[in-house]
């Protein structure tokens, strides 16, 4: 079986400026029929309210996908922008490619150090470990 | 561009939840620290103080439930009392909220630091001028921690807030069971001892800070299941809960322990409970420890839990503050990493420190009360003013029983026990309220847009209100706010136009058009006879027409009557009291009578424009071909502003005119080339004249429908009012002539208080109505 990752792949997006280089660093891997859904996890506490309230971060993601969506001429490929919800950030990442019918995850790894990773967790690490769907990590 | 939202995958707050960030919130400090304090100033009355505290905030949960339900949204109370009594108390709402919980949040790490010295006795310390108790030094510590925790946005588990919760309640209702065992109903009474009384509503207000936390379950009201359901349960069901654990807890405490170690003991908690369970024994072992271990433990549990749910709820009210731009959106952005409001965090963590620094605990306890018993207050008004004018949306699923008695008594209560509080308190307080009312009016006014349902209820019914009502709804009025179209009528056969014209301009900029309906009333008649005469029905159908009229452009429409003695003076003071931003009126020999007073009366209001006046010489409404003669300068924005209106609105074609020196045609042509980029009309058709510039004006106008002409220095409508206007070819075109002049700038306290402060502003060039005949400002000075 054949099939092309970029052909409906999920693009998930930290904030606006991460928008921004993902959306630079996938565009040559694009053709004008590519479908891609462009994801921002708002993240939830499952009982507890997060530190931002939902509003904020709506609004947040609200701009990471103009700043994605930005970089695109009008004429390229389908951009259609996904909030989702969830604790565990990979987890709703992967969840959500799923539902959307995503061939593929892609993004753009971000440096971190080892003592933000130890505090903030790696969602890089999640979802090369997801075992369910195919992730391409573009280069910067 | 439409994001996949669904709205119910934002919302994971259960019923208990919701219950528990209230309860959390309010089990703090407060129970853990104050008894000692109510107990020396109330004896056994200070039971009493806590279920009174209860019962004034359980009317202010009624009313917070219902604004709650009818708008879930972030920000909680600051955006109900914003939304309902306008940006000017939402500014000082939303600093008290955001001060107040500042203030507690300091009071509870006070608190935490008064517990955890107990188990390790920190020495005082002394830095500089400063000299810190040991319970300072440690909560600092804490705050420190808790804005750390914050800023990097650890994840809390789930279920942790929940357990925490109930693990609080399990150790009070331990301790209550114990000491009702052991307890002497004798050492209740007396239990008024003398001098107690008085004490009650002092203690009140002090101990009222263990009820901060259960309006912040409609901060985060977007995000709970449910809420016409959830959210005044949780509410409601908080503060009952809250009050009869106190209340028990408080009867066991003062019955079973002799009240002498109550008293004065800011850890008398821990020390009861030593004493309680070391009546007990298991396998040996005495139990007082376990006892001092438990209140000890639940007392740094509720400090944490309430300083940490306070920080969290005063980011959302600044993200709410910011939305609003009472503040700056900047102090709201989220941090790349952490993915936390951090700067919000931050100033809230150095407000905490600085609070905790410079204050004591008793001081720091009525400080969050205050402030926050002035955000009840006026969350209690809100309710008032949302029932009354019930504007479109407003469809709350639990309604306040007892309406309007329990939002009344609500705001009565917390106001009223303001009053006891330390006046040293109050002082600070009120200075913070009249900070944040002129942050509002200095600086947030300029960046807000919408204004409260308050002032909106208040200018649909300007002819009841008294004018002050009216003029101060909009003199405070957010700058940002809709674009109001002021048309003073009073002739039928004007009224068309006149209100298409305004109707237009109001329509391109999204605006209103207020009609207003200036009759006048002969001088021996007396304002209010006139009024019985029915004078406000024979106008009524020239607003009903004027209504229907404007409706067609699709604008709001507001219509007002105003009985005057002097129907031309009542034109300027109309455009002030309802904050017009531009006023339509006609010009004509019977357009709104002659001027009643001396002309240099009459020159001093129409040299001072309140807002930008476009007059109108009506020869027929046809916008389809204007003219518009520019030399540039500021005085020809406002025509070139209405001329590009025009063309949005009803596709004229615009011809701008410059008038120019032989030779210099080229010149001219590249001038008037730019001038219609810079101003939005390009592609109008240019043409470049020279000679005469009256003549010239006359020439081109034969082809038009419409001449704009902007007024090029103050004053040219005082002189048309006094008839002194020899500008000749304003009559002697054939087609309807607008005379656009701009609004005199005003200071702010102009705009408060309408006084007549006149600011001069350098001679301005552009077409020369009359060079020679009237120099600028001439017999003014």
């Amino acid at each position: 079986m054949s099939t092309d990752l970029f052909e409906t792949v999920l693009v998930p997006v930290a904030d606006p400026e991460d928008a921004d280089e993902t959306a630079r660093a996938i565009e040559p891997y694009l053709a004008p029929g590519s479908e891609v859904v462009v994801a921002h996890v708002v993240p939830k506490g499952e009982g507890v309210p997060d530190k931002a309230s939902v509003e904020q971060r709506e609004a947040f993601a609200e701009e990471a996908y103009r700043a994605f969506i930005d970089e695109f001429p009008d004429a390229g490929p389908s951009v259609t922008p996904l909030t989702l919800y969830g604790r565990d950030v990979a987890e709703t990442i992967v969840e959500g490619a799923l539902e959307a019918d995503a061939a593929a995850i892609a993004y753009t790894p971000r440096e971190m150090s080892r003592w933000m990773e130890l505090l903030t967790g790696s969602v890089s690490k999640g979802l090369t470990e997801n075992g369910e769907l195919p992730v391409v990590v573009l280069p910067d | 561009m439409a994001s996949v939202s669904d709205d119910e995958l934002a919302k994971d707050l259960g019923p208990l939840a919701a219950l528990t960030i209230g309860v959390g919130t309010m089990i703090g400090a407060g129970i853990f620290v104050l008894p000692g304090t109510a107990v020396t100033r109330a004896g056994p009355l200070a039971a009493a103080t806590f279920v009174l505290g209860g019962v004034i905030a359980l009317f202010t949960a009624l009313s917070a439930s219902e604004l709650g339900t009818a708008m879930p949204k972030s920000g909680g109370a600051y955006f109900y009392i914003n939304r309902a009594l306008g940006p000017l108390f939402g500014s000082v709402s939303g600093w008290a909220n955001w001060l107040g919980l500042a203030f507690a949040s300091a009071f509870y790490m006070y608190g935490l630091g008064e517990y955890v010295n107990t188990l390790v006795g920190a020495p005082a310390l002394s830095v500089g001028p400063l000299s810190l108790a040991a319970a300072q030094v440690i909560g600092l510590g804490g705050a420190v921690f808790f804005i750390a925790v914050n800023y990097a946005g650890a994840k809390e588990t789930g279920g942790l807030q929940i357990v925490i919760v109930l693990l609080l309640l399990g150790i009070l209702a331990v301790f209550t069971a114990v000491g009702l065992l052991n307890a002497d109903l004798e050492s209740l009474t007396p239990v008024a001892p003398p001098g107690t009384t008085a004490e009650v509503l002092p203690v009140t207000a002090i101990v009222f800070v263990s009820y901060l936390g259960f309006v912040q379950i409609t901060s985060v009201a977007e995000e709970i299941k449910d809420p016409g359901r959830n959210l005044p349960r949780a509410v409601i069901g908080s503060v009952l809960l809250v009050t009869v654990v106190y209340a028990l807890f408080l009867v066991v405490l003062l019955a079973a322990v002799p009240n002498d170690l109550v008293a004065g003991n800011d850890t008398a908690v821990v020390d009861a409970a030593r004493l309680l369970f070391g009546n007990y024994g298991a396998f040996g072992f005495d139990l007082s420890i376990l006892g001092w271990g438990l209140l000890l433990f639940g007392g740094l549990l509720a400090t944490a839990s309430s300083a940490n749910a306070s920080i969290l709820s005063s980011s959302r009210i600044n993200f709410a503050m910011g939305r609003e731009r009472i503040i700056t959106p900047r102090l709201n952005e989220i941090h790349p990493r952490f993915g936390t409001p951090y700067r919000s965090i931050a100033v809230t963590g150095g407000l905490i420190v600085v609070f905790l620094l410079l204050g004591n605990l008793e001081l720091l306890a009525t400080a969050g009360s205050v402030l926050h018993l002035i955000v009840y207050g006026l969350l209690n008004l809100s309710l008032v003013v949302m029932r009354e004018a019930d504007p479109p949306g407003y469809d709350p699923e639990f309604e306040t029983p007892l309406y309007p008695l329990v939002p009344v008594v609500g705001a009565v209560t917390s106001f009223a026990l303001i009053v006891y509080i330390e006046p040293l308190v109050v002082v600070l307080s009120a200075g913070l309220v009249g900070f944040a009312a002129l942050w509002y009016l200095l600086y947030a006014r300029r960046h807000v847009e919408s204004a409260g349902v308050l002032a909106r209820w208040v200018l649909d019914r300007s002819e009841e209100m008294p004018d002050a009502a009216v003029s101060a709804a909009t003199s405070v009025r957010p700058e940002g706010d809709d674009f109001r179209v002021m048309v003073p009528l009073s002739n039928p056969a004007t009224e068309e136009h006149l209100i298409t014209l305004g109707a237009a301009v109001a329509s391109q900029r999204d605006g209103t058009v207020v009609a207003v309906n200036v009759a006048n009333v002969p001088d021996q008649t007396s304002l209010a006879a006139a009024r019985d005469r029915g004078a406000h029905d024979a106008a009524g159908d020239l607003l009903e027409r004027a209504e229907t009229d404007a409706e067609t452009f699709d604008v709001d429409v507001e219509t007002h009557v105003v009985l005057s003695h002097r129907t031309f003076e009542e034109v300027f003071d109309a455009a002030r009291t309802y904050g017009a931003d531009v006023t339509v009126m006609g010009w004509g020999e019977d357009a709104h009578g002659s001027p009643g007073r001396a002309e240099s009366a009459i020159d001093e209001l129409a040299y001072s424009l309140p807002c930008d006046f476009l007059v109108f010489r009506d020869r027929g409404f046809d916008a389809s071909r204007i003219l518009v003669p520019t030399a540039g300068g500021p005085a020809s924005v406002l025509s070139a502003r209405v001329a590009e209106i025009l063309r949005a609105e009803f596709g004229a074609e615009v011809t701008l005119l410059h008038v120019t020196d032989e030779g210099e045609e080229a010149t001219g042509r590249e001038f008037l080339e730019s001038w219609a980029d810079e101003h939005g009309l390009e592609g109008a058709e240019l043409l470049v004249e020279t000679g005469d510039v009256e003549t010239a004006i006359e020439a081109a106008a034969r082809d038009a429908s419409m001449l704009i002409i902007g007024a090029t220095e103050r004053g040219l409508l005082s002189r048309l009012v006094r008839g002194s206007l020899v500008l000749d070819v304003l009559y002697d075109v054939d087609c309807s002539v607008l005379l656009a002049e701009r609004e005199h700038e005003r200071g702010l306290l102009d705009r408060l208080f309408g006084s007549g402060a006149r600011e001069e502003t350098p001679s301005e060039t552009g077409v020369e109505p009359e060079p020679s005949a009237v120099p600028p400002g001439a017999g003014r000075e």
